[in-house]
């Protein structure tokens, strides 16, 4: 299946033309990304793999407006990210784009509801309670509430995480290695509760992973080699994950 | 290990810089403090050196009581002139004055400032002059002056022009006809000299007849030489004892040691502000090793992994205290070089310019400064280098391994450790001559129980693990509201309530000093003016209008003048003096009064006698304040002997006793006429003026100072109100110049605090990325760093006044109590302070808070 089919009809969210990103300079200069052209569509997950080094997070990081592309452009709903300044980059991030951290990145000294509400309370605004409370219930975490991170496990971490993602109705959510730091039954609930987000909240997510398995959750798997997209498909099974990523390796 | 410590130094730039100023700035004041003093007093002797020049042998009055005690009439007369010019050896002899007086403008404005004292002073003959002409020459008859450049320069007054000199004498005006310069062309500081003919400065000082000092000259007869020393025992041979005779070196040398001694206080008190910034300096390495010993927690552990002793690891870090150390000194050394003129200024700007020529830098000043300096980082560093000795070699191979607290002491230990350390408390307290140092340390004592038996029986944390959560809560609602950069400020300044309470401790040894200060002055004047209101039954008070110089009085004249004008009830002089009991080493201060009017215009609180025991003091009566009686064990109707200023002795007999909380009777209190006979009393400190019945102040205060302003124009005329207020004012100079000195510690502990803030952000760096990912703007990461510094700030603030006012109650309750002290809580000025430490606070997050907001996204989210 080529990439065209997987876009379908849909609207292009996230839409990303000819990206360069370069370190450094003359002799010693790497090319991280060296021309990638992509689109996201609205509630779909997409799986982004690679060997280590590829370039899969230096490509989420331009995606997301954590960085910026040495050459290339950027869109999230229709808003080109290279031209906003950096006032307005936070802001989308803000209002349009949720994280999710491969360490979790909660902050210690807030429990598990607050952990939850900080995008909100960063952009000053009322929590839709109903919102919240369906949120809390699909991550399974109610009663966890009132404890701080150190008091969690890694799996409710992530849970915490991911409902911390989603809080905002952001456009996309950016999970980097979501999985990466847990163990087999913490890392299915966790890419389960993604894929939940997709089928039940329209969610759109692009993940990156270079977990075979957990790319196997997704609709869609792109795969990178060398700063470039060399497989833009269907996401089947872990074990054609596993086959196309041997293959590049 | 040495080079792992520079190549750490290099990697850590800005904390070791902001470590080492944190350092330096309490040695740059001791060097200021030290460079500044020996410059001052070098200065003067320079300037005596050049006075004594010429001089083989010099008499003045002799001060058996001490320096700044000699006889108001000085016993150096025409007749002992006589006696020395009859003694052979004697080639010339001179009789001069040279005694502080005023000067001032034809319009009555003062042409020295501050404190700063106007000698006026008598021509010499040449060879003992010190004094040479600018300009013009030296005064020839009694309506001419010549004055030093300094003033004339300052006042911008020409050959020609009009001054006036005020003496003991009703005050006249003088044709300046000459500009003089001082032979070794010093600085005066502020002082200002004016040169009268001789009869004529002895009738501005209504002494003829008299002289301050007779300056001899040896015969230089080739034939049969005399040396200064065997002219100054024959001259000695011949003189009262009332007379000091001493050769020119010798007087010299005592002038010089008199003044050091009469400034050394200078000293002390510069000293006690240096050292308290350097006690700040400690708080702020203290905490900052300890942050980077935590955080240096995996790589002790990884050395120690690697065979590493506890004794390298000690030594890496101790290297590093004594780098600094030494680093810190010698910048705090140069800093001294630069703060000495500025102290010089602030003193200046405060009133009081002495001399300064060149700068003076001692060896004991470049020892003492970079000593202190490294012991004081060196002791401060210790503790945590003894905390980094404890990483277990685990910490190399897992995240979040704590280093393990101090074992507990065993029970003797602890039992030793107790006694030793009252044993070295009580004996600091007691060299420090006991009272509040001796409570402040036996406090301290007390604490550092309660909290290790704290520890011994729970086990927990020391106390301030719940004081600094709970006061941060409580603060931390002054930020909350403004959302959740507010709240998270509040969490972080809690996160490890150790370090932020020693940020704040910092900054809480500042204020609480400030506030300290400033509740002991808002109550002292509290206390003047009850008892101003109390006792104070007249009308005016007339004094000298000089600030900033107690010493200078109002001429015995001035009363009976004063006492013509119309509505004037009665005029009653009041005189201080001093006087010493035989086998005593210190002076009684005593008050003279004149019985016959004293009455009216002040309030005696008798707890003996009364009123009419005043009518009968007469040559040989004295009443005592309570306090006196009480040390002195004296009764009433015992006889005591006093030596007085003119080196007499007279015999009194206790009339009555008093208490006094306005503290205008001294020790002792005599008639003016006894001090006048007997203890050389001339000038008046202070008249008390009452008006006569329907009389009003607006009638007669206009008229009094119309008549001062003819005749006397150095005094003025106060209100009960105006005398007030001019005593809060000189409260307030004092306290304004004990703030501007405290600052400097409220700075350090800034210095501080940018530390503290820095090393956290640091630690927190995956965290602000995170932040920043989601969307908070810098705005919001910067306003997060500028509340969590303010928080920190208002915890040593809130510290810093409970612990100085209650620090300041409890110590004037302790050595005030009965003495009338009255206890008043500036709370306007306290509410300030907060305020102050709240701005403050801010102003640490500025770099910090910066620098937070800058941090790169990507490499905070993926640092470890
Ligand atoms: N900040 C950086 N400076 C220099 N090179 C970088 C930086 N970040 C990433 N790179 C390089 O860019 C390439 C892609 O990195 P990255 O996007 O992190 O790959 P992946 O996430 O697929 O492992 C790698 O060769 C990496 O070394
Ligand atoms: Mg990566």
């Amino acid at each position: 299946m080529n990439g065209a089919a997987a876009q379908g009809g849909s609207e292009k969210l996230v839409e990303a033309e000819d990206l360069r990103r370069r370190y450094g300079e003359g002799e010693a200069a790497v090319d991280a990304l060296a021309g990638v052209t992509v689109a996201f569509p609205a509630g779909r997950f997409a799986a982004i793999m690679g060997p280590s080094g590829s370039g899969k997070s230096t490509l989420m990081h331009i995606l997301a407006g954590l960085d910026r592309p040495t050459s290339g452009t950027v869109r999230i709903g229709g808003v080109e990210l290279t031209e906003l300044a950096d006032r307005e980059l936070t802001q989308l991030r803000r209002d349009r784009i949720g994280f999710i951290f491969q360490t979790f990145n909660l902050l210690p000294v807030l429990n598990g509801e607050e952990n939850i509400l900080l995008p909100l309370s960063i952009a000053g605004r009322k929590p839709d309670r109903e919102w919240f409370d369906r949120l809390i219930d699909t991550v399974g975490i109610r009663d966890r509430l009132s404890h701080r991170p150190a008091e969690l496990s890694g799996g409710q971490q992530q849970r915490v995480a991911v409902a911390r993602a989603l809080i905002t109705r952001p456009t996309v959510v950016f999970a980097d290695e979501p999985s990466g730091n847990l163990d087999s039954k913490a890392s299915n609930d966790v890419l389960e509760l993604l894929r939940h987000a997709v089928d039940d909240f329209g969610q759109t997510v692009v993940m990156v992973t270079h977990d075979a398995h957990a790319a196997s959750f997704a609709d869609r798997l792109l795969v990178l080699a060398d700063g470039r997209i060399v497989h833009d498909g269907e996401s089947l099974s872990s074990e054609h994950a596993l086959d196309l990523m041997k293959s590049v390796g | 290990m040495l080079s792992l410590v520079l190549r750490g130094f290099m990697q850590r730039k800005l904390r070791v810089l902001l470590t080492g100023i944190a350092i330096a700035l309490g040695v740059a004041l001791m060097a200021g403090t030290y460079i500044l003093t020996d410059t001052i007093n070098k200065s003067f002797a320079g300037i005596f050196n050049v006075a004594n020049r010429g001089h083989d042998v010099v008499i003045t009055p002799r001060q058996s009581l001490g320096r700044n005690t000699r006889s108001k009439t000085s016993p150096v007369t025409d007749q002992i002139l006589a006696q020395v010019r009859a003694t052979p050896g004697v080639a010339e002899a001179a009789g001069s004055i040279f005694t502080p007086g005023s000067f001032l403008d034809v319009h009555g404005k003062r042409l020295t400032v501050g404190g700063a004292p106007a000698f006026i002073g008598s021509e010499v003959p040449k060879r003992f002059e010190s004094f040479t002409v600018a300009h013009g020459r030296f005064a020839t008859n009694a309506n001419e002056v010549a004055i030093d450049e300094a003033t004339a320069n300052r006042n911008n007054l020409k050959l020609g022009e009009k001054m006036v000199v005020a003496g003991s004498a009703p005050a006249r005006d003088y044709t300046i006809v000459g500009i003089l310069r001082f032979g070794g062309g010093q600085s005066f500081g502020g002082a200002g000299a004016a040169i009268l003919t001789l009869p004529e400065a002895q009738r501005v000082l209504a002494l003829p007849g008299h002289f301050d000092q007779i300056d001899v000259a040896a015969e230089s007869n080739p034939a049969h030489p005399v040396s200064a020393s065997v002219l100054r025992e024959r001259i000695r041979a011949v003189l009262p004892a009332t007379v000091d005779v001493r050769t020119g070196v010798q007087q010299a040398a005592k002038d010089t040691s008199d003044l050091e001694s009469n400034l050394s206080f200078i000293r002390t008190f510069l000293l006690v502000f240096a050292y308290v910034a350097l006690v700040v300096g400690a708080f702020i390495i203290f905490n900052t090793f300890s942050i980077t010993v935590a955080q240096r927690t995996r790589e002790f552990g990884l050395l120690r992994t690697l065979g590493g002793s506890r004794r390298q690891i000690m030594q890496s870090v101790v290297y590093e205290g004594l780098l600094l150390g030494v680093g810190g000194a010698v910048l705090g050394l140069l800093g001294g070089l630069v703060l000495a003129p500025a102290l010089n200024a602030l003193f200046k700007a405060f009133g009081a310019d002495l001399p300064h020529n060149g700068t003076v830098l001692e060896t004991r000043t470049i020892v003492v400064s970079l000593l202190v300096g490294i012991v004081v980082t060196l002791l401060a560093g210790l503790p945590p280098a003894l905390r980094a000795t404890r990483v277990p070699p685990l910490a190399a191979m897992r995240e979040g391994v704590e280093i393990p607290p101090r074992p507990l002491p065993s029970r003797r230990a602890l039992i030793a450790r107790t006694v030793g350390l009252l044993l070295v408390c009580v004996l600091l307290g007691l060299a420090a001559g006991g009272g509040v140092v001796l409570v402040l340390l036996l406090l301290a004592w007390a604490w550092w129980l309660g909290k290790t038996l704290l520890r011994v029986r729970r086990g927990g944390g020391p106390p301030h693990y719940r004081l600094v959560p709970a006061l941060a809560q409580v603060i931390g609602v002054l930020v909350t509201w403004r959302g959740v950069t507010g709240q998270l400020a509040r969490e972080n300044s809690i996160r490890q309530p150790g370090r932020t309470l020693i940020t704040a401790g910092a900054l809480t040894v500042g204020l609480a000093l400030v506030a300290f200060v400033a509740v002991l002055a808002d109550g002292t004047k509290a206390t003047i003016n009850r008892a101003v209101s109390r006792s104070f039954a007249g009308d005016l008070i007339i004094e000298n209008s000089q600030e900033g110089n107690r010493e200078q009085g109002i001429p015995a004249l001035l009363a009976p003048t004063v006492r013509q004008v119309s509505g004037v009830a009665s005029v009653t002089p009041v005189a201080f003096t001093v006087g010493r009991l035989p086998g005593s080493s210190s002076n009684a201060t005593i008050t003279a009064i004149d019985p016959a009017t004293f009455e009216r215009v002040y309030r005696v609180e008798w707890k003996q006698g009364s009123n009419a025991t005043l009518l009968g003091l007469g040559n040989e009566g004295v009443v005592l304040t309570k306090g006196y009686a009480e040390s002195k064990h004296l009764k009433l109707g015992q006889t005591i002997s006093m030596l007085t200023p003119a080196e007499k002795h007279v015999s009194l007999t206790v009339r009555g006793i008093a208490s006094d909380n306005a503290r205008l009777l001294g020790n002792l209190t005599i008639t003016l006429a006894l001090a006048r006979a007997s203890f050389g009393q001339r000038d008046d400190a202070l008249d008390f003026v009452s008006y006569a019945p329907g009389a009003t102040n607006a009638q007669v205060q206009p008229a009094v100072n119309r008549l001062l302003a003819a005749a006397f124009p150095q005094a003025r005329s106060r209100t009960a109100a105006q005398f007030k207020q001019d005593q809060a004012n000189q409260i307030n100079t004092l306290l304004a110049l004990i703030y501007v000195l405290l600052a400097l510690s409220v700075i350090v502990s800034l210095f501080g605090i940018v530390n503290t803030l820095i090393l956290s952000i640091y630690e927190r760096t995956r965290e602000l990325g995170m932040m920043r990912a989601i969307g908070t703007s810098r705005r919001q990461v910067r306003q997060m760093i500028r509340y969590e510094s303010v928080i920190t700030a208002l915890i040593g603030g809130v510290f810093g006044l409970v612990i100085g006012v209650v620090g300041a109650v409890l110590v004037t309750s302790l050595t005030l109590s009965g003495s009338g002290y009255v206890q008043s809580i500036p709370v306007g000025t306290l509410a300030i302070l907060l305020v102050v430490a709240a701005v403050a606070g801010l102003l640490a997050a500025q770099l910090p808070a910066r620098r937070a907001a800058r941090l790169d996204m990507l490499q905070a989210l993926m640092s470890e």
